[in-house]
């Protein structure tokens, strides 16, 4: 397994560098430059500007420069933010996605795979149908209409909880419903998908033949299984849902990497953008490795030797 | 269960929503709930747009960065509460009788936040810093009217050049090139703020940072956290801080009108600089107090490329369509914030100048709409030969609502073929700056210091972003001509004459002048609007 893992990793470097490669030339593909504004720099200015970030050196030579600052984690200064480096950014933004992804994953989780399971070993009773129900409703209510009605109710009409702002525990809680809610809703509707096929196949059959109590079916037996789909969902969606999400940050005020994307492409900050996508590429790399391995621990027929 | 639950939620908020429709405050709450600490000190909370760029004074160019500058640092002069140049870290000045050299005499108690004095010598560093290309400053053009400035911002000579010197500690001369009568108002500006060298030289571009900043005005830097808070504190060594009312500031970065309004209602802001314009209605009906606006130096127009056709070398076709558009409706149905129709280039609220408007400014709808269908056919278009134009506008909904309403009106006035076409920011100013695929396209010019000039100069051939391609030698002239007299009759007199041939000329399409509009609670005390929209946290004060 080990030596898979390995053999997986060193797999990764051609995918990061194609990703940096891609990013690269998007980046600079696009119109419009990182000093371009309406009040037009002196010539003289800009061309200072251009040198000391190394955008008057032919592409591949910035190209170069860059791979070589990245392997020395080194993701050099944000064009936009002149006071800061693009390894502060992500380092002070990271946390706080971290936090609140892990929040709406550990939400998305605790309720969707039992609402799931719920909804399967009932199926096609009432207890199915409601759970179904409110599957579908946290999928199709989309989030930047969730978040500013939850503002309205809980901050604004009432005293409960903080409009935005990052502080205590309680900042949290409605940034994680708004962004947990439609995860959740996906997963209890996965986990209720395979929970279904699960129960039918011939070894639960025969754990239930041997006699087995119906609690020690569904949970030892059935429960691995049923949750692979949720496991090979979840390890992209992981990686997505703690690099932030632009529109709750925005929402909510909070200072996560969600809106690195966003500003980052809008301002032709090439280095913010090439950091917070090869973060990003890490991340989803690491999810990927992990939930295979994962695989191997939940399904006994999959196996890295 | 968990669907009875939502529904519970949802009753929950149509109960919150509808029941209490006989209170004011109830149907449009917000929490006055002022930060006042168990020592009595006070924190005003400040909304504040985007994210500062930097808080390097030499660096920004944004808004939201010059609000938080003007708190930490402090100029020469500064502008009051009611617009007017006072001074700041100069008590006095003397011009000499040329009005080339200012003497500017430095306060003996001007200190830097971490107690060292403040001299001329600071500010001798500083103003060069602030025009060495090196440094690369956005807005190093503001100091041209000082000796050499403009070739040491080409690279032709070396910022030591800068007609600035030291003559003591405390007396700091500044020698201008030709007499220019703005030339103060350019002080109260970021770029001519000191930044304190050791700082500079130490920590490179993390001097701005806190722990790193050495700050001259009422505040200092205290954290910052990248969209989420920049908090200042009280600087005791400020020359004025006895009349320094609040102890901190908090300003945060937020861009939607829709939050900001959410957390001045929650009680998080005392102060929110984004009003969304759909809850316009609502807050002029519950809190009309609490809602200021003020005419600023700004203007929204729609250039036309003169490089290509159908603009090039067709002043009446430009003159119709200005005509065409009856930015009465603009401003009452799509802007509705007492914008302020624009019948000429110079904003009204600019001190002392009384601009040039549109002749046809006093028509009736009617005659105005004849008028611009006489010009259109003219120009050579007709009903069977429309105009086909484009309009091109940077993405945006209040862009893309104006857009199709002129539209519409070139339609309907007219029988012009109007297509629309939105871009990127950054893709449209490529596109406007390379002139080759524009026609008509709309952009917007806020002015840096309180004087005409900060408007002519834009029109300039010579200046900057030349989307039009407009280069008149009788407008050039008569703009340069304008910028070096004394204030007064004579000066006005030239300045109509720019404006009018600018007019005449007609290579843009003033649309309105900006009003700027914030949401202050009451208990916020010594707000005053100013057309510069500058704001200094230290003249107000928080009183429940």
């Amino acid at each position: 397994m080990l030596s898979y893992a390995l053999r997986r990793l060193l797999g990764a470097f051609p995918t990061l560098l194609i990703l940096l490669t891609l990013a690269f030339v998007m980046m600079r593909a696009a119109p419009g430059g990182p000093f371009d504004a309406d009040r037009e720099l002196p010539a003289q200015v800009k061309a200072n500007l251009e040198a000391k970030y190394h955008l008057d050196e032919p592409l591949y030579q910035q190209y170069g420069r860059y791979l070589w600052d990245v392997a020395h984690f080194d993701f050099g200064p944000s064009f936009q933010y002149r006071d800061i480096t693009v390894n502060d950014l992500i380092a002070s933004g990271f946390p706080v996605s971290l936090k609140l992804g892990g929040a709406s994953l550990a939400f998305a989780l605790l309720f969707g795979v039992p609402l799931g399971m719920v909804a399967a070993l009932r199926q096609n009773r009432p207890a199915d149908y409601a759970a179904m129900t409110t599957a579908m409703l946290g999928i199709s209510i989309p989030n930047f209409v969730l978040a500013p009605l939850m503002i309205l109710l809980f901050a604004v009409y009432n005293d409960w909880l903080p409009a935005g702002g990052l502080g205590g525990w309680q900042n949290y809680v409605m940034p994680v419903l708004a962004l947990g809610t439609a995860m959740m809703a996906y997963v209890a509707r996965l986990s209720r998908a395979s929970t279904i096929e699960v129960m039918r196949s011939n070894y639960v059959r025969t754990a239930r033949a041997k006699g087995l109590s119906a609690r020690r079916v569904v949970w030892v037996h059935a429960l691995p299984a049923a949750l692979t789909p949720v496991v090979s969902f979840l390890g992209p969606a992981a990686a997505g849902i703690i690099t932030g999400s632009v529109v709750i940050e925005t929402i909510f005020g909070i200072p996560g990497l969600g809106q690195f994307f966003v500003q980052g492409a809008l301002n032709r900050d090439y280095t913010l953008v090439m950091g917070v996508v090869l973060f990003y590429g890490m991340l989803i790399v690491a999810f990927n490795l992990v939930v295979d391995l994962l695989y191997g621990w939940l399904d006994p027929r999959v196996s890295y030797s | 269960m968990l669907s009875r639950r939502i529904l519970l939620c949802l009753l929950f908020l149509c109960v919150g929503l509808t029941a209490c429709s006989s209170d004011k405050s109830e149907q449009f709450p917000v929490k006055n709930t002022p930060e006042i600490h168990d020592d009595g000190s006070t924190t005003l909370r400040r909304g504040n747009g985007a994210e500062p760029e930097s808080l390097d004074p030499h660096q920004a160019r944004s808004v939201p960065a010059a609000n938080v500058l003007r708190d930490l640092y402090a100029g020469l002069v500064q502008i009051a509460p009611d617009g007017e140049i006072v001074p700041a870290d100069a008590e006095s000045w003397e011009v000499g009788e040329q009005k080339l050299v200012y003497t500017f005499t430095l306060r003996d108690n001007a200190r830097w936040s971490n107690g060292e004095p403040l001299t001329a010598q600071d500010y001798v560093y500083s103003l060069r810093r602030s025009v060495d290309p090196v440094t690369g400053s956005p807005y190093a053009q503001l100091h041209t009217p000082i000796v050499n400035a403009n070739d040491i911002i080409q690279g032709d000579k070396p910022p030591e050049s800068l007609g600035v010197r030291a003559l003591d500690d405390k007396t700091l001369e500044i020698t201008l090139k030709s007499p220019t009568p703005y030339f103060l108002g350019t002080l109260a500006h970021s770029i001519s703020y000191p930044v304190y060298r050791p700082a500079v030289e130490a920590h490179c571009a993390a001097f701005p940072q806190p722990g790193n900043a050495v700050t001259n005005g009422a505040y200092k830097m205290a954290s910052w956290r990248v969209n989420s808070m920049i908090g200042l504190e009280r600087n005791t060594e400020y020359w004025d801080d006895a009349n320094t009312a609040i102890d901190r500031v908090e300003f945060y970065p937020i861009t939607n009108g829709n939050s900001a309004l959410s957390r001045y209602q929650a009680g998080e802001l005392d102060w929110a600089t984004k009003v969304p314009i759909s809850q316009y209605d609502a807050i002029e009906k519950y809190i009309p107090a609490q809602l200021h606006t003020q005419p600023t130096l700004g203007v929204y127009y729609y250039g036309l490329n003169l490089r290509r056709p159908p603009f090039k070398d067709a002043p009446e076709l430009r003159h119709a369509l200005s005509m065409a558009i009856d930015r009465r409706v603009i401003v009452d149905k799509i802007t509705r914030g007492d914008e302020i129709p624009a019948y000429g280039w110079i904003p009204p609220v600019v001190e002392g100048y009384d601009g040039a408007k549109f002749e046809w400014t006093t028509l009736s709808d009617a005659d105005r709409n004849a008028k611009a269908r006489e010009l259109y056919e003219k120009a050579g278009y007709s009903e069977d030969k429309p105009l086909e134009v484009e309009i091109r506008y940077n993405s945006g909904e209040g862009n893309k609502k104006i857009a199709s309403v002129i539209a519409s009106m070139w339609r309907s006035v007219l029988g012009a073929d109007v297509t629309l076409r939105n871009e990127e920011w950054k893709v449209f100013l490529d596109s406007v700056r390379q002139g080759a695929t524009t026609e008509a396209y709309r952009l917007a010019w806020i002015g840096d210091y309180n004087d005409p000039n900060t408007f002519f100069e834009l029109m300039n051939s010579k200046f900057g972003l030349n989307g039009t391609g407009y280069a008149s030698a009788e407008y050039d002239r008569l703009q340069e001509k304008q910028a070096h007299m004394p204030d007064g009759p004579e000066r006005n007199k030239v300045m109509k004459q720019a404006e009018a041939t600018l007019l005449a000329d007609s290579p843009v399409i003033p649309i309105y002048f900006y009003v700027s509009k914030y949401l202050i609670k009451d208990y916020v005390k010594g707000f005053e609007g100013n057309p510069l929209d500058a704001y200094y946290s230290k003249d107000l004060s928080i009183e429940p």
